[in-house]
């Protein structure tokens, strides 16, 4: 279950204090997929990322398996990205200079890779589709390719959320398609709860939750939330 | 985490390459001229290995070349105990040599020499020594007559008695080649039984040595009366006087009881004057560790201004690393390895390219003066090189591991 509750996130832009986000609540089940959609600018990134504790909200709190992130030491912040929470973003942000299975071990090179690990990382690219191009580049890959590393890098880990920012933004609609459908595939296979930041509403299934935010409020909050309790009691 | 480091050094490979080439050249200069303060050390050293006795001089004058004495002395030094031999000398800065200065020599030599001449002609600058060959020839250690070329190389022979007040000369190699003689339209070295004008003066030439020392190697040795002619020496005064001890392992003690007997005289064994040319040396290390410390300094600029703009172009790479769990301190460590990584190979390059210019600066250079990388010095340039790079890598590396992860990978456009 992720808690997101009233949330504020300012930002100074010269001397003025923007607010991105104002006094977002919401509620996401544990396995499902949510959608936060909206205008460019309304806030739907940095609310991903403060559940990626990429960043500290202004105030309120986000609570993930009962963990305020908000409370969480630096260490343990990074210890909670290592190993509870993958990222996709639009533009893959694949490192260019280490070969796809490189890239899907990432979060582990600071530790050592273990044969294990390495094991792990080709049957994951294996499943995306990717086992002949294990020691391929970013660069000798296309952008569905790539997006697929990225999609076993966020999943090697196991995570309990999975936080993808546009993650077909950059890609033609037939292959933003096959990303769906391994993302989603791959999120049942790891029951990961799945976030994920997009203007394409086409991707989105009636099971789905949908987040709407508008100039850092969530719309409908309340209708949102009942929304959900009716989907999540269909869900099981 | 080294591999990956390594990698991102070899991602920008004419960037790594352009700064390596800029911080190799301060690891050279450092090496080249340590290397040649530690030839000339060796020099000094293996020259005044050569010679073993004491040498008299005026109170506080640097050479025989700037000192004065009354000729008398020389009979009162007979008085110390334990002395076996007194050899008063004059010593002056040759006047032109076949009408040809010093000065004129050098730029001579800059203009129309060799390589090898033109650097040698600025080291040159010959000297005139005359013997009191009586006292001389009581000498045991006395260097010059130990080092005439074998008969069969045409070496003649040394000052005897018999050369008293004759303008006969003993000459180096390096002289004989320096002023050569032409014949039939052609030059050739100066040999046994040619003449040579020092001054006005025509010597004839009775004997060539060689010492292979450039410290040595510069002196017409003669009589002492042709010697003050051509010096214009006041009669009744000598440079300095050359004493040896019976016992040569008390040379420091006579010394000590020849300065003691008469005040306002220095009596310098090899050993002080090693140790004089060793403090002169010592003061040349000093200004070396000065040119050191701002070679480093601008090795470390030239590493945080490399490894700054490498961070700046990679902040979405940073934001990634920061968001698959990479602490603060891991990325840190990755961007100070790299900048070590980079002063190492700088270190590693500029070890090489000294050894290559020594190697190559001694086939320019003569009279026993060599440089040498030795693996002391080989370890300094290293360890400069590590120090350089874990110094200009720790900013750049504080700004990358500082940055937000979300702003990195905003910052980095993405």
């Amino acid at each position: 279950m992720i808690e997101v509750t009233d949330v504020w996130k300012s930002y100074r832009s010269g001397d003025q204090s923007v607010d991105a986000l104002r006094g977002i609540t919401c509620r996401i089940a544990k396995g499902r997929c949510a959608f936060i959609v909206g205008p460019s600018g309304s806030g739907k990134s940095t609310l991903l990322y403060l559940m990626g504790a990429l960043d500290r909200p202004t105030s309120g709190s986000i609570h993930i398996e009962g963990q305020d992130l908000t409370l969480m030491a630096e260490a343990e912040q990074d210890a909670y990205r290592r190993h509870k929470v993958g990222f996709i973003y639009q533009s893959f942000n694949l490192i260019g200079n280490l070969s796809a299975i490189d890239n899907v071990l990432i979060s582990y090179i600071p530790r050592g890779l273990t044969a294990e690990l390495k094991l792990k990382a080709a049957d994951l690219l294996t499943e995306v589709g990717l086992g002949d191009r294990l020691n391929h580049r970013p660069h000798q890959m296309s952008g569905g390719e790539q997006q697929r590393v990225a999609i076993a890098r966020a999943l090697i880990k196991d995570p309990v959320l999975v936080l993808a920012d546009e993650p077909t933004g950059e890609l033609d609609s037939k292959t933003g398609d096959e990303i769906y459908r391994i993302l989603r595939k791959l999120q049942v296979q790891h029951q990961s709860t799945l976030v994920v930041v997009t203007h394409d509403r086409r991707f989105i299934t009636p099971d789905d939750l949908v987040l709407e935010i508008q100039d850092g409020h969530l719309l409908d909050q309340d209708a949102h939330q009942q929304r959900d309790e009716l989907s999540r009691a269909a869900h099981h | 985490m080294w591999n990956f480091a390594w990698r991102n050094l070899l991602t920008r490979p004419l960037r790594t390459v352009l700064a390596l080439t800029g911080l190799s050249i301060p690891i050279l200069g450092v090496l080249g001229l340590f290397s040649l303060s530690g030839g000339l050390r060796n020099l000094v050293g293996d020259t005044l290995s050569q010679i073993q006795g004491v040498m008299v001089l005026r109170e506080n004058a640097p050479s025989p070349v700037f000192s004065s004495l009354d000729e008398s002395l020389a009979k009162d030094l007979w008085n110390i105990p334990g002395i076996s031999a007194v050899a008063p000398e004059v010593w002056g800065i040759a006047p032109p040599i076949e009408d040809s200065s010093f000065i004129t020599k050098v730029a001579k030599g800059i203009l129309s020499g060799s390589r090898e001449q033109r650097f040698q002609s600025i080291l040159d600058a010959i000297v005139v020594q005359g013997q009191d060959i009586d006292g001389h020839t009581g000498l045991k250690g006395a260097i010059y007559p130990r080092k005439i070329l074998p008969a069969s190389e045409g070496g003649g022979r040394f000052l005897n008695p018999s050369d008293k007040g004759k303008d006969h000369v003993v000459i180096s190699t390096k002289i004989a080649n320096d002023f050569p003689v032409t014949e039939n339209g052609k030059e050739r070295p100066r040999r046994v039984g040619d003449t040579i004008n020092v001054g006005n003066n025509p010597f004839t030439v009775i004997g060539i040595y060689n010492t292979g020392s450039m410290f040595l190697d510069v002196v017409l040795v003669m009589d002492i009366e042709p010697a003050r002619k051509v010096l214009n020496f006041k009669p009744g005064t000598v440079s300095s006087i050359y004493v040896e001890a019976k016992d040569p392992g008390q040379m420091e003690q006579m010394a000590s009881a020849i300065e003691a007997k008469f005040p306002g005289i220095d009596a310098r064994s090899m050993e002080e004057f090693a140790s004089n040319f060793g403090r002169i040396l010592g003061q040349l290390d000093t200004f070396l560790m000065m040119i050191m410390s701002l070679a480093v300094l601008v090795g470390v600029v030239g590493i945080i201004n490399t490894m700054l703009m490498s961070t700046t172009e990679r902040f979405a790479e940073f934001g990634v690393l920061r968001t698959n769990g990479w602490s603060k301190t891991n990325v840190l460590t990755l961007v100070t390895t790299e900048s070590v990584y980079l002063g190492l190979l700088a270190g590693v390059l500029g070890c090489l390219l000294a050894i290559a210019g020594t190697t190559i600066g001694n086939q320019f250079v003569s009279g026993g003066l060599q440089l040498h990388i030795t693996p002391k010095l080989l370890a300094m340039g290293l360890g400069l090189s590590v120090v350089m790079g874990t110094l200009g890598g720790l900013y750049p590396a504080w700004r990358a591991a500082r940055l937000v992860p979300m702003d990195a990978i905003r910052l980095g456009g993405h």
